[in-house]
């Protein structure tokens, strides 16, 4: 009877100390995820927290370790640790195409998913910020779109009509010469800094075949030759700001939202950020498309950012599971509600508060053209044959080359450009 | 005689001469006030073009956005906007940033004090086997550009678990600076050797010339490493961005990035925000210039 009870004492004493274990090992199932964000008008450090907060309430083994990192050197943070190959974060922005191959394929955690559909997402940015060589590399946070902003006040001043968003690539040349005002230092409109933006792409401009193969005919097609020659009457308009005045008066990398918002631009290719920022400083304006070819098809200069789980990451599952919260509906709803992002899940951008606006509608109408972005992401040896189309750009915009010498320009760039891709294609495939 | 040349004529009278020496200082006087009125007019002139930058950038924390960019340019705002400063400091806890800035700046001085006099003493003093290819190798290591080192560095720091810590950022002045090490032996290197030999045949050991001989002549050379240890620390934007993660212990070099978004800058709020953080650079550079450019002068530095 002794000799029972006292084992079973010392049973009941082994458990006990077993509980302190217990607690330490229910405490080391509580897995921190680090995440890397951005301070931006969409989404502030402030409503970033908060929705960590609520994630971490609602998931008591995860816990969010947020870090708010300036936009202005993210990159050189990512780039830095994942050079490094340690101390990269388990879940963050991988908007760099160059760091997707140290992104987690995420194709077999959405297949298990049934919360998470790649039907959700709006199917241009997730083929062209989800989907990177067969795999899924990360989700599409946000959407956003440029598009050609005008200033109402400008345009009653000059007494010229408002741009319909059926207009075309002629109207903007004619609008542009009809705002601009030497005088006060005010330009009509700004000018594309390069070429494959929505207005090259609606001249049916393609700088080389869709197999990768050949140059000429394309890069020195009627259609670029046109759109080249556009732009050489927007310059020669001299309704625009030049590369110099841009490069002085504008921001650095932020496009000329400066120029606008001080009334020195009546019309500028902006995007749904600038919009935020127009509407804060309580500028009057409103937004269309950029101008069409008539005949071509529209596209669109759309963008998204991919929101990823580096491939090194121990705890891929957590990671997964704050990264399906944070871009999936429940996330980007809250961002929406309590923020300025607007989401790229079509049924919860329909619910923005500013939904019914003017300029929300026309933002909402730019998303639903062709994007630029898809033809970039198919081939990985763009940009290989861009740099030949800058350089012809470039000639343009610096005014160093006739009208009558643009087709003669591009046929020159013809040889060298094929043969970089003829290169490009031999290490990376068509 | 000419009246400039001040020699008096031996057949002038006392008061004649008197006179003309008179009018020869009064000339000279005029002469050196004219002399120097010019030279303080283009003083003045150069200062006001260079402190253009500075009057810019205090008109602009007072604006408006949409004035900023106006044109014709104004100087000055409609209606100045001084909420900006209040609205730079509740927007980010800029006095954090601050303080933070401040005391990596304390830390990374007192390491270089430490280490740096230490070191270059070896250099210009002791002799010691391979201390030729040492130096050599200390100072080749000034040519490897900092983006060279960021990724190994940080490899390094990672894996010792000190990445999220101020430790790489002030660990590193614990061992020296090769350029501070540089300056300070060349500097070492023009005292009289007299003195350190006085010094031991006193009886004082080697640490005792270092720190009672030595360092208080070097003292140009100190100040101006501190002065080039805080300017460094101050603006270093780069190496608190790759290693820190709380948001709180940023210093203000990456607490001032925080005002550029992903698609446009807020100028106003920007210039506010960079006008104060300056404040202790200035306040630094007005007590310290007298012994900076002395050092500066001294050391032969420029630029």
């Amino acid at each position: 009877m002794w000799y029972r009870s006292r084992k079973i004492s010392l049973v009941l004493f082994a458990l006990l100390m077993l509980i302190p274990f217990g607690a330490v090992t229910l405490a080391q199932d509580v897995v921190t995820i680090e995440w890397w964000t951005v301070n931006s008008e969409e989404y502030s450090e402030e409503v970033q927290r908060a929705l960590v907060e609520q994630f971490n309430a609602e998931h008591p083994n995860i816990q969010v370790n947020i870090t708010v990192l300036p936009e202005s050197g993210f990159t050189e943070r990512m780039t830095a640790t994942l050079g490094a190959g340690s101390g990269a974060p388990d879940v963050a922005f991988f908007w760099d195409n160059n760091w997707f191959p140290q992104a987690l394929d995420l194709t077999s955690y959405i297949e298990a998913d049934p919360d998470l559909d790649p039907s959700m997402y709006f199917e241009g940015f997730w083929n062209t910020r989800a989907v990177w060589q067969d795999k899924v590399v990360g989700l599409p946070l946000g959407v956003g779109a440029n598009f050609v902003m005008y200033n109402k006040d400008v345009f009653d001043e000059m007494g010229v009509a408002y741009p319909s968003p059926d207009w075309t690539t002629e109207d903007y040349i004619a609008t542009a010469t009809a705002l601009t005002d030497p005088d006060q230092r005010r330009w009509g409109g700004d000018r594309p800094r390069g070429p494959f933006r929505a207005i090259w792409r609606n001249y049916g401009a393609f700088p080389y075949s869709d197999d990768s193969t050949t140059i000429d005919g394309y890069l020195n097609s009627d259609a670029a030759v046109a759109s080249y020659t556009w732009l050489w009457d927007l310059v020669a308009s001299g309704a625009t700001p030049t590369p110099a005045d841009i490069e002085i008066l504008g921001t650095e990398g932020t496009g000329p939202i400066d120029l606008f918002l001080a009334g020195r631009l009546a019309m500028a290719t902006l995007n749904q950020g600038h919009m935020l920022t127009a509407i804060e400083s309580g500028v009057n304006f409103g937004i269309v498309p950029e101008p069409q070819v008539v005949g071509n098809e529209r596209y669109v200069n759309a963008f998204s950012l991919t929101a990823s789980i580096w491939a090194g990451t121990a705890h891929p599952a957590e990671a997964y599971e704050w990264l399906s919260y944070w871009v999936g509906p429940e996330g980007q709803r809250f961002l929406m509600d309590n923020g300025h992002l607007f989401p790229s899940l079509p049924d919860v951008l329909a619910d923005h508060a500013n939904a019914d606006k003017d300029y929300v509608q026309a933002f909402f109408a730019v998303l639903e053209l062709r994007q630029v972005a898809e033809w970039v992401n198919a081939h990985p040896c763009n940009g290989t044959v861009l740099r030949a189309a800058v350089d012809a750009w470039d000639l343009v915009n610096l005014g160093e080359i006739g009208r009558d010498d643009i087709k003669a320009t591009l046929d020159s760039l013809v040889d060298p450009a094929q043969q970089a891709l003829d290169e490009c294609v031999a290490r990376l495939g068509a | 005689m000419s009246l400039n040349s001040g020699a008096a004529h031996p057949n002038d009278s006392f008061a004649d001469i008197d006179r003309q020496l008179r009018r020869s200082n009064l000339t000279t006087a005029l002469r050196r006030l004219t002399g120097n009125g010019f030279l303080y007019f283009i003083m003045v002139v150069l200062a006001l073009i260079f402190m253009i930058p500075l009057l810019w950038m205090f008109t602009t924390s007072l604006k408006t956005r949409q004035e900023i960019f106006v044109w014709p340019p104004t100087w000055l705002p409609d209606v100045p906007q001084w909420g900006n400063y209040a609205d730079a400091f509740a927007k980010y806890p800029l006095a954090r940033f601050m303080f933070n800035s401040a005391v990596l700046v304390m830390i990374n001085a007192l390491g270089e004090v430490i280490s740096v006099p230490l070191i270059a003493y070896a250099f210009a003093r002791l002799r010691f086997p391979g201390k030729r290819i040492l130096f050599i190798m200390m100072l080749s290591t000034m040519m490897i550009p900092g983006q060279i080192k960021l990724i190994p560095l940080f490899s390094m720091f990672s894996r010792l678990g000190l990445v999220g810590t101020y430790w790489p950022l002030v660990l590193p002045s614990f061992f020296g600076n090769p350029f501070f090490i540089f300056l300070m032996v060349q500097y070492m290197r023009t005292i009289p050797r007299d003195l350190d030999e006085a010094a031991r045949i006193d009886g004082a050991g080697t640490w005792t010339i270092l720190y009672r001989i030595i360092l208080p002549l070097s003292l140009p050379a100190v100040t101006v490493m501190l002065v080039f240890t805080f300017l460094w620390t101050w603006n270093d934007f780069i190496s608190p961005l790759i290693y820190l993660s709380d948001f709180n212990s940023y210093p203000i070099s990456v607490g001032l990035a925080f005002f550029q978004g992903r698609y446009s800058v807020e100028w106003n709020m920007f210039m506010a925000a960079t006008l104060i953080s300056i404040i202790p650079v200035l306040v630094l550079y007005f007590f310290a210039q007298r012994h900076l450019i002395g050092g500066i002068s001294t050391l032969g530095l420029k630029g």
